[in-house]
């Protein structure tokens, strides 16, 4: 009777332990999945080069398309971080909660001569032949970097990444040996840009740095009251930059002075583009600003697309084409200034748009690449970027 | 936006991401200090649990009486309680209730540690859509995530630690002492599991949620402590007749007297009326270290 009754008690505070237990588990999973926003995923965009379209896919592949029989060729080995640290084999940059140790990619690819370039949140950059996709060599190879999140730029045998421990790194293009590097006072997230042999990017020190790209000495730089992540923008001697003050900034190449700054109602995230000397820029307010480039005044009253504007748009003869963070994609008239839905899908988008032959392409947070013929808004057969 | 997020946690982000700002970018600060805010302004709820609790742990003895008087007559048992209940002015849902209105705002401030935290690129573009257009929310954000060296965006073991040894005295404290084996060792398994299973998920986590919960955790120390004293945390060994050796809890309020029940008073004159409006409130009560029971002592 005795034992039966120590049995049972036993039973109990096994239940008991096994039923907290799972309380606690759920409601902290639970916790995570009301929170958006706390697993890295990647936005990577696409690149065209030599007939193949080139994206990094959300499982951490290079993935190659051929664009004249839409087959795909991935990398074998997916990319992948050091150890994995915390209890369930997760941490806070190997996706908490998603439990997942993917490597995600939000650089889009660089290509040039035989190699495509990608790096990843896990703190490498990897060299790959364009025609097997084998790997040509690893930045660092011995060791792993903060995560990489802007993209990378290539000019005179020379790549240029920016990367989380405030690093702006020079590597040569055909061994990936370190050439250079310039110190920034905070993490880099933003892709640079090249323009006249003067590297521009911006640092969540909250300044633009230009760097002379043979040497990376500093140039000049330029201080806003808020965070860059954008790509800076280069036409006409005149660089711009948005800044999470809200504020896109016109600054001369030469010496980084002030030329004007229009202020928004949120962070301008993407690079704008200019056609005609006019700038449209996507902020993450929802509306597009259409803002003279000389002055910076608004040439137009903004326009409403009723979800952030993260990704960067792209020229389409007469139009300019913007994807939504709610999965819309509108084109815009640039004469009559009137926003047309031309595709919908159900995943949000976030990284850059690609044009290539009149099809865009984008690819949506479910690791998908999408097609559009923006003149009918007909989608192609998406394209899917992850082993299933 | 959800009514959840217009209502709670968009004002819980933004005032986290001033409070860093106004702190030398500090989040670690931050965090600590709008824990101790939130705590302040649920004061009342809970302290009201706390005393709930207390009152019902006072009653245990009884209630264990009658379990064994009654034990086989469920019915019996159940009106017996209710009556004891009745006679102290307990209300069995009054330990609950408080800690339920007390969960979304714990979940909201989780929540918003976590939003603006924004570890990774997701995080802070979807922090974006949750600020107020105040100039400084935007010019401080990313906010640094370095605490006493400790990156908050990543786990970490030390705090993991503190997590675990904070939660441990909390639950220590306010265990109920019971004379019942099964309750014993529920109540053995509750200060033990909950400390350890946080600490695990605290490893898991960015620190930042962990810095939250020692924080949570040392305020509602202290508050145990000011109400209750150490509670079960200090025991003495003792030895019964047999020579058998026992660990008995002895928490500060089994040293005090008894409270007397208190009566209805109804004022029926001006004189006493200010005499009654001239006694300190129950807050300043409790800040000067003085509870109810000391009061019925005076």
């Amino acid at each position: 009777m005795e034992k039966t009754v120590k049995t049972n008690n036993k039973n109990k505070t096994v239940g008991l332990i096994a039923l907290l237990a799972a309380v606690i588990i759920t409601i902290a999973l639970f916790g995570f999945s009301c929170v958006s926003g706390l697993v890295p995923i990647g936005w990577s965009g696409g690149v065209e080069s030599d007939g193949f379209m080139w994206v990094g896919s959300l499982e951490g592949r290079l993935v190659r398309i051929n664009l004249a029989d839409s087959s795909v060729l991935k990398t074998p080995d997916k990319l992948e971080y050091p150890q994995q640290t915390g209890l369930f084999g997760c941490s806070a940059a190997s996706s908490c909660g998603g439990g997942a140790s993917r490597v995600p990619v939000y650089a889009t690819p660089a290509v040039s001569g035989n190699l495509c370039y990608i790096a990843g949140y896990n703190g490498k950059i990897y060299a790959y032949n364009t025609t097997d996709l084998a790997t040509r060599w690893i930045y660092p190879w011995d060791r792993y970097l903060e995560a990489f999140v802007g993209g990378i730029v290539i000019g005179d045998n020379k790549l240029y990444v920016g990367c989380s421990d405030g690093y702006v790194y020079a590597l040569d293009t055909v061994t990936g040996t370190e050439v250079g590097k310039y110190q920034t006072d905070d993490k880099i997230w933003g892709t640079p840009t090249l323009a006249d042999n003067i590297l521009y990017i911006g640092s969540f020190d909250k300044k633009l740095y230009a760097l002379n790209a043979d040497d990376l000495t500093l140039k000049w730089t330029f201080l806003t009251e808020g965070s860059i992540f954008s790509k800076p923008l280069v036409e006409n001697g005149t660089v711009y930059i948005g800044s999470f003050d809200r504020n896109l900034y016109a600054l001369n190449v030469a010496d980084g002075t002030l030329k004007w700054k229009f202020m928004a109602g949120n962070w301008f995230w993407a690079q704008p583009v200019i056609v005609d000397g006019t700038i449209y820029a996507g902020c993450l307010d929802g509306f597009v600003y259409i803002l003279d480039a000389a002055t910076g005044a608004e040439v137009a009253s903004p326009i409403p697309l009723n979800s952030a504007l993260a990704s960067t748009p792209v020229i389409y003869g007469n139009y300019i084409i913007f994807a939504a963070h709610d999965g819309f994609v509108y084109k815009i008239d640039r004469d009559t200034l009137e926003p047309v839905l031309i595709a919908s899908f159900e995943s949000s988008i976030d990284g850059p748009l690609a044009l290539y032959e009149g099809i865009i392409y984008l690819q949506t947070n479910d690791a998908v690449l999408q097609r559009i013929d923006p003149e009918t808004g007909a989608l192609l057969p998406p394209i899917i970027l992850v082993t299933q | 936006m959800n009514v959840w997020e217009l209502i709670i946690q968009q004002p819980l982000t933004n005032v986290l991401i001033v409070v860093a700002h106004f702190f030398g970018d500090n989040f670690g600060i931050a965090i600590i200090l709008l824990t101790l805010l939130v705590n302040l302004a649920m004061l009342p709820l809970t302290l009201s649990q706390i005393r709930s609790s207390r009152r019902m742990q006072d009653l245990q003895p009884k209630l264990a009486e009658i379990q064994k008087k009654y034990g086989k007559d469920r019915q019996k048992l159940a009106q017996e309680q209710m009556k004891i209940y009745k006679e102290s002015g307990i209300k069995p849902a009054g330990c609950l209730l408080p800690m339920i209105i007390q969960m979304p705002v714990w979940f909201a401030l989780y929540q918003s540690i976590m939003l603006a935290l924004a570890a990774v690129p997701e995080g802070l573009l979807n922090l974006a859509r949750f600020l107020y257009p105040w100039p400084v929310v935007f010019s401080a954000l990313p906010l640094n995530p370095y605490f006493l060296g400790m990156n908050l965006a990543q786990p970490n073991f030390i705090l993991a630690i503190l997590v675990g040894a904070s939660m441990w005295v909390q639950q220590k404290m306010s265990a109920t002492p019971s004379d019942d084996p099964r309750s014993a060792a529920s109540s053995q398994m509750m200060t033990w599991m909950m400390p350890l299973l946080f600490a695990f998920l605290a490893l898991s986590f960015p620190s930042g949620l962990s810095l939250y919960w020692v924080a949570s955790s040392l305020f509602r120390i202290i508050l145990q402590y000011r109400v209750t004293g150490w509670g079960t945390l200090r025991r003495r060994p003792s030895t019964d007749k047999a020579g058998k050796k026992y660990v008995t809890f002895e928490s500060e309020d089994s040293k005090k007297p008894k409270a007397k029940p208190k009566d209805d008073v109804i004022i029926t004159d001006k004189e006493s009326l200010e005499k009654s409006r001239k006694k300190p409130s129950r807050f300043a009560k409790f800040f000067e270290g003085r509870d109810d029971d000391e009061q019925n002592e005076e």
